[in-house]
């Protein structure tokens, strides 16, 4: 069986389909037996989560509009070409 | 390059700019957030996404599958802000590519139950993350390596899987996870000694 290392090390792999069949089960095997990498796959998750809301933006409205006149004018007569 | 310059190169169709514009509406919030987590700056994200959809509008009469436009777009974006980097400063060339020991043997999750910074917390890494506001977070997210704050921005943040993610890196896909993982170790450790620096968190006190 994988050791605490390794199954750490595939974590954020496995949250994001990063891994073959055969690791996956190996480190599937390795959570049912690992309580402490259970808790760990846990915080894996919920740092994702944070980073996830964090790292979210939005477009201001200015800079909206200012893509929407940048690209409204490509290719139009009075392209200044 | 100059924005007037790809506007000159870009022979589109009248009304093809309009048209784009229209096409890439969906996604141009997670676009620009990208743009963002990729430069760290209002401003170089703005300019940044308008050489993006430049870009993207002089070769999209390319693209046949219309539903793999998101990822298209997140690759064009990419070479926009690589072709950035080597033109400032070759940072991409020049930065270190391995972590330390220490720090890939950094475990966040270990560490805080060994220092135990909420001694009557149920849900003590949770408070630890709820420690920090989103500007902190971005601020450590920023101080990552761009090498491997990317994967950790695609997968984390935008939701690609790992193969995706080195389809828009053109990178082998073991080289994403090497480098997700790295990223991961970066974050771990940044959190931890950013809540430390900033006293959100307190250790060594001994005086109880």
């Amino acid at each position: 069986m994988i050791d605490c290392r390794e199954a750490v090390g595939r974590m954020w792999a496995y949250l994001s389909q990063g891994l073959e069949a055969h690791d996956v089960e190996e480190l599937e095997d390795h959570l049912g037996a690992c309580q402490r990498c259970c808790g760990e796959l846990e915080f894996s998750r919920e740092l994702r989560e944070r980073v996830s809301q964090a790292g979210a933006a939005q477009v201001p409205p200015t800079v909206r509009d200012r893509i929407n006149e940048l690209l409204a004018h490509v290719g139009q007569p009075g392209d200044p070409s | 390059m100059e924005a007037g310059a790809l506007m000159r190169e870009a022979a589109a169709p009248p009304k093809a700019g309009a048209a784009f514009a229209d096409v890439v509406a969906p996604h141009l919030d997670a676009l620009y957030g990208y743009c963002l987590r990729l430069s760290n700056r209002a401003a170089d994200a703005e300019d940044l996404l308008q050489e993006t959809l430049l870009n993207g509008l002089r070769a999209h009469g390319g693209l046949r599958v219309k539903d793999r436009l998101r990822p298209w777009l997140f690759t064009i974006a990419t070479n926009a802000w690589r072709d950035r980097q080597r033109a400032r400063a070759r940072e991409l060339n020049t930065v270190s590519l391995d972590a330390s020991d220490a720090e890939e043997d950094f475990s966040l999750f270990a560490t805080l139950a060994i220092e135990d910074p909420f001694p009557y917390s149920d849900e003590l890494h949770l408070d630890f993350l709820r420690l920090f506001r989103d500007e902190d977070m971005q601020a450590v997210f920023a101080a990552i390596s761009p090498v491997h704050r990317l994967p950790l921005i695609l997968t984390a943040i935008h939701g690609f899987s790992c193969k995706e993610a080195a389809a828009i890196l053109g990178v082998p896909l073991g080289t994403v996870l090497s480098r997700l993982h790295r990223g991961r170790k970066q974050l771990e450790r940044g959190l931890w000694d950013y809540a430390v620096q900033h006293g959100l968190v307190k250790v060594g006190d001994d005086d109880d």
